[in-house]
């Protein structure tokens, strides 16, 4: 493994740096160097071991082994506050601002100017004011910062992390929450920070912003070193390849090509919320049909109502199971009905609606077979079933009695359709499938979706990102106004096809929105 | 002091003054002299040790040992002849137990109810093998300083001043004052932004034990004589005072106005039942009554803080 030469002197060298978690390896044998006065990119999948590498250097965790110089001496950071006095500044993926002291409180915080010992109150407040001026946020210091909203008070915690006076910066996906205009600006604070003779550690996992303004990037994979390279010496397709260790191409399992089967869900008439238009469609078993369109424009609704989550207004809906015999089915009867007619409901926000996060894996797989067992019932203690379960999730994880909230999203992700599969439900309603997760779980979730339709399952999934639409989905239903406007199949589709369709009349008005649905 | 970080509103201001107005009228005594003398002698203890429960509130503790180390430290300086040899013993014993308290909780992971749950209960016994009965004889110097007046003010109250002057310069003028704030918000975040937040978490228990200390040293000093048993009901007290305050018990919002309201309130509450002739068992339920409605009246009012 040798290391680019760039002729200066490093001013961070990481070497040999390992870092395990339980038995977990989240770093193995890891180098890195940085030099002043560039914009140093840190990219791999999720759980590559890229924000573990950076908290090292933050002093959240200390290495196991490995050591860390800065400006060429060996450093120990036992703890945050001795990582800044190395003159490291992080600013991390989750929010720190504190909600009950003021912007001035929370931009000086652990730094705070003192006189005789104490702390100098004008002097907090004018650095403060300097500060937001210089960066050009329009914030009053003396504002508590639980009354800002959450976007500005990313704003605050970027700045916090701008103004440290430090030599090396880190920000670890800063960029999520921000809107176009403020990633521009942050754009514009790094390459300030660059042209003052700063290292910048940048992790993203956005390439295009990592085209725009980064140096160099180094790639991790599975807490492995990859690669350090020159942005000039890569194209997006290499760097994805090198992320990724295999191409786009493969991500979706194949379509079978087949007729779809018996009607598994027919939705004759829906009507989500009071006012809202009324919704028809049908699933299929043997398909798997996907729902697109603008953000807001009422898919979400129309996937809660079927669910029984939010239980719709008005509703004539049939259901036919297996052998083909039609039952009622009445969502406002609310979720364990629903549930009870084998049709369940993967949320896009898991961790809030879905998972028991300090529960471990086999008893949210377990919870799945409790379904339609009277309380007093004794639970099955099926572990052969759950095992077998796990593999054919393809689950990454320590064991089975890891909690539910050390795991991946992509694993997160697997157990919660697990549960379902374990369940035996035959409709499975999929909101966002593989929202916050990595390229490399995409694609089993994927294939675990697809091998589900195949064993005559019926699939509802709902997208925001219109390529996996077309490569996952059978037939894509377009929605806009609460209307089904578009059922089209998705072998052939094309983005701009199905954009058109989710803005039809104020298509050019509407240009610049329909970006962010693709984004 | 900010408003949004005090807790004060204006229930937790109004109710001592109401109380106060309600007494005035319905107990002609009130107003005398010596009954107001008496009250801020009697409030004065309360008022110290609460000073010190809302700094570890503040860092999202609770103490229950207060109580124990007051008794503890009035036997203390009852049984030394010498007066600055007790307060001397008196303050190192705040120190040790501030300093196992914070350490058991931040360092240990203890929950803050059974770590200074458990030093409460150590303490009392120890207060017992040092005093088993109420005695000894508190020296007259220190009688002197808790007693009477000092340029016309009673001097109960130039000691609950000069407490609460040093914790107002604790929390508002220092930079372990601003880190009490930010780790009672949230100690991940503080952390992660450079504040040490074990030193902050053991500093509020030392300066809430040797804040119960002085307290202690007070009331031994006002009845020139210890008792094992003299702080006992002032852990659970010197809580309800801080949450009657608008103190947050879950960290981070908390301020002096709020203790001195907090104590206040539940001062005249006693008095006012002496001064009634009301059957003192009735100040416990009407004290629980109160504390229910000031924390449901908070978690409505500040939640997501």
């Amino acid at each position: 493994m040798s290391l680019p030469s760039s002729g200066a002197e490093a001013l961070v060298v990481a070497r040999g740096i390992s870092k395990r978690f339980g038995s977990t390896a989240a770093l193995q044998d890891v180098n890195l160097s940085g030099h002043a006065g560039s914009i140093h990119a840190l990219t791999g999948e999720n759980g590559a071991g890229k924000s573990t590498l950076m908290k090292l250097l933050a002093g959240v965790h200390q290495p196991d082994a490995g050591e860390l110089h800065i400006g060429g001496r060996p450093v120990h950071l036992r703890d945050p506050a001795a990582a800044r006095a190395a003159g490291i500044s992080t600013v991390f993926q989750e929010l720190t601002v504190l909600p009950n002291l003021t912007v001035a409180e929370n931009l000086l915080l652990g730094r705070e100017p003192t006189r005789h010992g104490l702390v100098d109150r004008a002097a907090m407040l004018t650095d403060a004011a300097n500060v937001l001026a210089r960066i050009g946020i329009a914030l009053d210091p003396q504002r508590p910062c639980g009354s800002l909203s959450i976007g500005e008070q990313q704003l605050v915690e970027i700045a916090k992390g701008v103004s440290a006076d430090a030599s090396v910066f880190i920000f670890d996906e800063p960029t999520a929450p921000l809107n176009r205009a403020e990633v521009d600006k942050l754009e514009q604070l790094l390459r300030a920070l660059k042209a003052q003779g700063k290292l910048v550690f940048y992790i993203s996992h956005r390439l295009d912003e990592i085209f725009r303004f980064c140096d160099t990037v180094t790639v991790l994979k599975d807490g492995r070193w990859v690669c350090t390279e020159p942005i000039e010496a890569l194209t997006h397709d290499r760097l994805i390849a090198l992320m990724v260790g295999r191409s786009l191409q493969a991500l979706f399992p194949p379509r079978d090509g087949t007729a779809p089967g018996p009607a598994a869900l027919e939705v004759r008439e829906l009507t989500p919320l009071p006012g809202a238009a009324n919704a028809r469609l049908l699933l299929r078993r043997g398909e798997i049909v996907g729902m697109g369109g603008l953000e807001g424009q009422g898919q979400r609704e129309i996937i809660r109502a079927l669910a029984g989550a939010l239980p719709p207004v008005s509703c004539d809906i049939v259901r036919h199971d297996r052998e083909g015999r039609v039952q009622p089915f009445d969502p406002r009867h609310g979720v364990e009905q629903v549930v009870r007619h084998g049709v369940g409901l993967v949320p896009e926000d898991r961790k809030l609606e879905g998972l028991y996060l300090e529960l471990p894996i086999a008893d949210n797989i377990r919870l799945g077979l409790l379904r339609g067992l009277g309380l007093m019932r004794r639970a099955p203690r099926e572990r052969g079933v759950i095992e077998q379960m796990a593999q054919q999730l393809q689950l990454r994880s320590r064991d089975l009695v890891q909690p539910v909230g050390d795991l991946s999203g992509g694993n997160q992700q697997k157990v919660m359709i697990g549960r379902w599969l374990a369940a035996g439900i035959d409709t499975l309603l999929v909101e966002q499938p593989t929202r916050g997760v990595d390229v490399g779980a995409k694609a089993e979730i994927y294939g675990l979706l697809r091998g589900f339709v195949q064993r005559g399952g019926a699939v509802l999934a709902l997208s925001s990102d219109l390529l996996e639409l077309i490569g996952l989905c059978d037939r894509i239903l377009m929605v806009r106004a609460g209307r089904i406007v578009g059922d089209v199949p998705a072998e052939g589709a094309t983005e701009e096809a199905l954009l058109a369709l989710a803005l039809v009349d104020g298509a050019e008005s509407k240009q610049p929105s329909a970006l962010e649905v693709t984004a | 002091m900010n408003s949004f970080r005090s807790g004060s509103s204006r229930y937790t201001v109004g109710l001592p003054l109401l109380l106060f107005a309600l007494l005035a009228l319905a107990a002609p005594s009130f107003l005398a002299t010596q009954n107001l003398v008496n009250v801020s002698g009697q409030i004065a203890a309360l008022l110290i040790v609460s000073l010190g429960q809302m700094v570890v509130a503040l860092v999202a503790g609770i103490d229950l040992s207060v109580g124990s180390v007051m008794s503890l430290a009035g036997c203390l300086v009852a049984t030394q002849a010498d007066p600055l040899w007790g307060v001397t013993l008196a303050l190192a014993l705040g120190l040790c137990v501030g300093l196992v308290n914070g350490l058991g909780v931040a360092v240990a992971g203890i929950h803050p109810l059974v770590m200074t749950l458990s030093t409460m209960t150590f303490l009392q016994g120890l207060a017992y093998l040092l005093l088993p009965i109420p005695g000894g004889a508190v020296p007259p110097v220190l009688g002197a300083l808790a007693n009477g007046n000092l340029w016309g003010v009673p001097r109960p109250l130039l000691w609950c001043a000069a407490c609460a002057l040093a914790v107002y310069l604790l929390l508002h003028r220092t930079r372990l004052g601003l880190h009490i704030f930010a780790v009672g918000a949230n100690a991940r975040s503080a952390h992660l932004n450079g504040v040490r937040a074990v030193a902050v978490v053991v500093s509020a228990y030392v300066v809430c034990s040797l804040l119960a200390v002085v307290a202690g040293i007070y009331l031994a000093a006002r009845v020139s004589s210890g008792d094992p048993a003299m702080g006992a009901a002032f852990g659970l007290e010197s809580v309800t005072a801080v949450a009657l305050g608008g103190i947050q018990l879950t960290g981070g919002v908390g301020s002096i106005l709020g203790v001195v309201t907090g104590a206040l309130s539940l001062g005249l509450i006693t008095n006012g039942i002496n001064l009634l002739g009301i059957s003192p068992f009735l100040r416990g339920t009407l004290t629980g009554l109160l504390l229910l409605a000031a924390v449901c009246a908070q978690r409505r009012k500040v939640v997501g803080l």
